[in-house]
């Protein structure tokens, strides 16, 4: 299938993108195109007017310091996943953009714009809310910062306004005792998560100190488990204590679960906590002291 | 990758010079068996000859047509999946700015009453003429009703949504129980169910019943010591061809149409296309474009005749390819099917009774391939006691088309798994019990046939001394599961011409679709007789005029039948050669003996190379060609052995480690063959675990997209054992049986095999998704 006819804008800095944004009202923003192309394609969209932000320079880069990491909107999948800072800052990021699509589609596809789309079952929206990121939106009338969890509003909707751009997402380096991981059952032919489970824990003396704990795929927009963080927080996360947590998963994710064809919502809330488990698992493994 | 067992090549040498007398023998040399012989060519991995024009892109395929004037249409179909066509208005797409022409069901001459054969089997003409454009009634989502030839894809696509369609929409049939039950919505008013072969006056979805017996079903069963009976169910899939289907057509003004599409079959496209249109089939050149990928649904005919419909009106030529949603909702896919299954047998493991009924999903047209499922469903076991029914049920889903052993895989899955289950009741190995029971040379097919030389123990033997077999489990919730599976494969009709070039090479014209290799493999049989590497021959696919007539791709036929065409040119060449190398010796002609491409006479020789460049002075162009309708058809044997750990908490099927095992005859290219196993087991497993029509309430599929239709890619698969079992087939010059198709047919029962050895649970559905395995844990079955 053929995308619709639309006319095609190039901004080459976020100054000129958003004099776009403020000129085509209803215009769709085109950074990798990996969720824009495929929902024209599908004729979900018909926008008249396409502004490719693809090419900005200053929306690049990965930068860490002042105990903050710093990942411009047009940084790829691929260029997370393999990024020193991100892997060693914030782990669960980069296991969950590495799971994304295939090697196309992380090569490709930008931070900015999935976050930006809000796909329900897209993976690294789970993972920003559980490293405790905050955005940084942009408009012509000045930039402001939204905390990841504010930021997904629902089911492809978010806090973005029209003539917003996100141009950064910052999350806190690594601290002391903290580890984080990504664990998802995949949709067998997508890719995308079915159910998605990002962990962030920290460990001191022992004893497991903080945790988050966020849900993607089965629910319309990152949820978090406050319960199953509750019953980790004072205890030393062993196996078994790990294991009894993520079983309150299911309890967490209250009424607002989706089923598909592929797997249902009974499925989905059964089989959660197996993901919680892998990933608290896999967090707590991490956390040095 | 592949291990040749040498006692199988034994047994097959000693079996094969057994085999003569009883074949037609060829224009030449007597029939003999040659495959246990050793060879130059034969059995060689040459590099392919269209290699380079794949790797770099440079193949044409059929949406890479374009020539002057070229229009591109786009095809309107059905929203409903069952609805009466009150009205068609196409002013509106006509009056477009752009558009050329819109064609519908009108524009084809009335259906006439006969029967056409539609490239692997024989249907009525109003189905073919009904599946091409509707005609009063659409019968699937995705029926295609109308066509628009416009300036561009984009005027095409919006003229086609100004066609003004007024449905009635009726209530559907979606499934084969559904569609039998009293009540259901009759698909076709004229359809009456052909009962044992007989018409009746019996109004209903169920286009036949038939049933073969041998034996004494009652009876065996009563003598069994063990009788286990399931029912299982299968959902339907999609061939899943990576290129979608295409056709460009150019009616002249002279009345000759040229089409140029991919397909399996370019006499097949050119004479169903001849008989929907009325015009002779010489007034129809096809030219068969490169082709990605087809397995059987490219055999039918879709869009040719639609394209030079338009081309007729416009003047102009038209180029028509689908969308991906076109394809899956379009086009043939696999039936569906119900099936049960009994069987019994006596302590000590001897089948005394066997018993299936099978209900296949023929999709909008009867043709549901019901009838090679049931003759393969136990052709594995010799068995005196056998009963098979089997009920052709038309639905409300895309018209069904042949997938690689079409209708076999869906009956393996049901019997496969019953054999598992009685040979653990009866405390014996799964495969020592298969071949306790193994068909062999004599043994009778429940539909009637004797088995000439087959080679289901040597596979079964084979599977039993595979490492494989006795390597230990990886752990817990993993298991092991063995099937076999069988398939008949084909003969029909096959031509080619060799023309000797000065140079000492040959170009070999064919007709047959290169799917799997078979430039190569053909062009092999003939270097083989002459003499000469492979690489001196330049195998061409030719259109329909260039070559003599020449039957689909399909059937696991191509290697076997237009490759034995290219044996007999050869001959026809060696002949001539000896004639003129008679000249350039001075010695008699009949004195002249042939070897490896010297040609010898009295203490002199001359090779094929020296004789090509004296062509012109010894008596002219040296050529060939040859036909062959062969009726020494060897049936493949398949079998998988099957490692799986399953995740209990998830319902996660893994793949730990796959073994596929085949028959092949004799492997001319093995690369190609090992290919073919890999590539039948990998739609195997996609079949078995994921592939599904997701229907909905609406009764149209509901996940019409590859982000959404599940197929294996590399990233699921195992690395694909290949063990190539050679038991000549006694009907062929180099004992080739044909490798493409009863490769599929094992894996679905034995990945469900192995589950039910990894968790103890029979799954009686497919596919075995991950919900579906974890509700059979959690729910105990």
């Amino acid at each position: 299938m053929f995308a619709p006819e639309f006319s095609y804008h190039r901004a080459s800095s976020i100054a000129e993108a958003g004099r776009l944004l403020a000129e085509h009202p209803g215009a769709k923003v085109l950074a990798g195109g990996h969720s824009l192309i495929p929902i024209l394609k599908l004729r979900l969209a018909a926008p008249a007017v396409v502004i490719d932000i693809g090419r900005i320079p200053e929306m690049k880069g990965i930068a860490a310091g002042n105990g903050t990491v710093t990942i411009g909107a047009l940084t790829t999948h691929a260029e997370l996943a393999s990024s020193e800072i991100v892997r060693a800052n914030a782990r669960a990021l980069a296991e969950a953009a590495a799971q994304i699509g295939d090697p196309a589609v992380r090569n490709r596809g930008t931070i900015g714009g999935n976050v930006a789309h809000a796909d329900p079952a897209s993976d690294l929206p789970q993972a920003l809310v559980a490293l405790g990121a905050t955005f940084r939106l942009t408009s012509p009338e000045g930039a402001r910062s939204v905390a990841a969890e504010d930021f997904f509003e629902g089911l492809m909707t978010t806090s973005l306004r029209e003539d917003e751009l996100l141009t950064s997402i910052e999350l806190p380096a690594a601290g002391p005792g903290r580890g984080s991981a990504y664990a998802k059952l995949a949709h067998p032919a997508s890719r995308y998560a079915v159910i998605g489970a990002a962990a962030s824990v920290t460990v001191a003396g022992g004893k497991c100190t903080a945790a988050s704990v966020v849900l993607g795929g089965l629910t319309s927009r990152p949820t978090r488990a406050p319960s199953v963080e509750a019953s980790l927080v004072g205890q030393t996360p062993s196996e078994a204590v790990i294991a009894a947590a993520a079983k309150n998963a299911a309890g967490d994710l209250g009424d607002d679960l989706m089923g598909d064809i592929y797997a249902s919502e009974e499925y989905r809330k059964a089989v959660a906590h197996v993901w919680v488990r892998r990933a608290l698992a896999a967090a707590a493994a991490r956390c040095a002291g | 990758m592949s291990t040749t067992l040498d006692p199988v090549q034994t047994q097959a040498a000693a079996n094969g010079a057994a085999g003569n007398g009883v074949h037609p023998a060829p224009a030449y040399e007597p029939n003999m068996v040659l495959a246990t012989r050793a060879y130059d060519v034969v059995g060689t991995r040459p590099v392919r000859h269209d290699g380079a024009d794949k790797v770099t892109g440079r193949a044409l395929y059929g949406a890479d047509k374009q020539m002057a004037g070229l229009l591109q249409g786009f095809v309107l179909r059905s929203p409903h999946a069952h609805a009466k066509i009150v009205s068609i208005d196409t002013s509106k797409a006509e009056a477009l700015d752009g558009v050329f022409a819109v064609v519908t069901a009108d524009d084809l001459p009335p259906a006439k009453d006969k029967i056409v054969d539609v490239g692997e089997g024989d249907t009525r003409l109003a189905y073919v003429h009904g599946n091409v454009l509707a005609k009063g009634k659409t019968l699937y989502k995705g029926h295609a009703v109308a066509a628009v030839a416009a300036t561009n894809v984009h005027v095409a696509e919006q003229a086609a949504k100004l066609i003004d369609v007024k449905y009635a929409t009726l209530g559907s049939s979606m499934t084969a129980p559904e569609a039998m039950s009293s009540g259901a919505a009759l698909l076709h008013d004229d359809l009456k169910t052909m009962e044992y072969g007989q018409p009746t006056d019996k109004a209903s979805n169920v286009a036949q019943h038939f049933q073969w017996k041998i034996g004494d079903s009652d009876e065996g069963f009563a003598k069994a010591d063990v009788v286990v009976e399931r029912t299982f169910d299968t959902a339907t899939v999609h061939q899943g061809y990576i290129e979608p289907h295409n056709a460009t057509a150019l009616w002249n003004n002279d009345g000759r149409v040229h089409i140029w599409t991919s397909t399996q079959g370019a006499f097949v496209v050119r004479d169903v296309t001849a008989t929907i249109l009325e015009i002779p089939v010489s007034q129809i050149k096809v030219t068969p474009m490169e082709i990605g990928g087809g397995f059987g649904g490219k055999i039918p005919v879709y869009l040719e005749p639609v394209a030079a419909l338009l081309s007729k009106k416009t003047g102009r030529p038209v180029k028509l390819v689908m969308t991906r949603a076109d394809v899956l909702e379009g086009t043939g896919p696999t039936p569906g099917s119900h099936v049960s299954v009994k069987i019994g047998a006596v302590n000590g493991g001897k089948i005394t009774a066997m018993q299936g009924n099978l209900a296949y999903e023929a999709g909008a047209y009867p043709g549901s391939f019901v009838a090679p499922g049931g003759m393969c469903i136990f052709a594995a076991y010799a068995c005196e006691n056998v009963t098979v029914d089997c009920y052709d049920v038309v639905v409300n889903k895309p018209s069904s088309a042949a997938y690689r052993a079409p209708g076999a895989t869906q009956a393996a899955f049901a019997a496969e798994q019953v054999i598992d289950e009685i040979a653990g009741k009866l405390g014996i190995d799964p495969i020592d019990f298969r071949l306790q029971n193994a068909a062999k040379e004599g043994s009778r097919r429940v539909d009637g046939p004797k088995f000439r030389r087959i080679g289901c123990v040597e596979v079964l033997e084979a599977m039993q001394r595979h490492p494989h077999y006795g390597a230990p489990l990886a752990g817990p919730n993993c298991g092991r599961g063995v099937a076999v599976g069988f398939w008949f494969n084909v003969g029909l009709e096959s031509s080619c011409t060799l023309s000797v070039n000065s140079d000492g090479t040959v170009n070999l014209i064919e007709g047959s679709t290169d799917i799997g290799g078979t430039r190569t493999s053909i062009a092999m049989q003939a270097a083989e007789v002459l003499g000469i590497p492979a690489e001196d021959i330049n195998p061409q696919v030719v259109d329909t005029d260039s070559v003599g007539y020449t039957s689909v791709t399909g059937g696991s036929r191509t290697t076997f039948a237009t490759g034995w065409a290219a044996h007999d040119a050869a001959q026809k060449i060696v002949d001539e050669m000896k004639v003129r190398a008679a000249k350039l010796l001075e010695a008699d002609a009949a004195g002249v003996t042939h070897e490896k491409g010297v040609y010898s006479a009295a203490g002199k020789s001359v090779s094929f190379r020296e004789i090509a460049a004296q062509a012109s002075r010894t008596g002219g162009p040296i050529s060939a060609s040859a036909t062959v309708k062969p009726r020494g058809v060897g049936g493949s044997y398949a079998g998988n052995i099957v490692d799986v750990a399953v995740d209990p908490e998830t319902g996660k099927v893994d793949i730990l480690r796959f073994t596929a095992v085949q028959d092949v005859g004799k492997a001319v290219h093995p690369s190609y063959v090992e290919g073919q196993m890999q590539g039948g087991s990998a739609q195997g497993i996609g079949w078995a675990l994921n592939e599904e029509y997701f229907m909905g309430a609406d009764g149209g599929m509901q996940n019409n997209t590859l982000l959404d239709y599940r197929m294996p890619t590399a990233l699921d698969l195992p690395m694909i054992d290949t063990c190539i079992v050679e038991v000549a087939n006694p009907g062929h010059p180099y004992g080739v049986r044909g490798v493409g198709e009863a490769n599929i047919v094992p894996p679905p029962a034995a990945i469900a095999n192995a589950i039910q050895n990894a968790v103890g649970r029979r799954l009686q559905r497919l596919p075995m998704n991950p919900p579906a395995v974890w509700q059979a844990v959690a729910n105990g079955n």
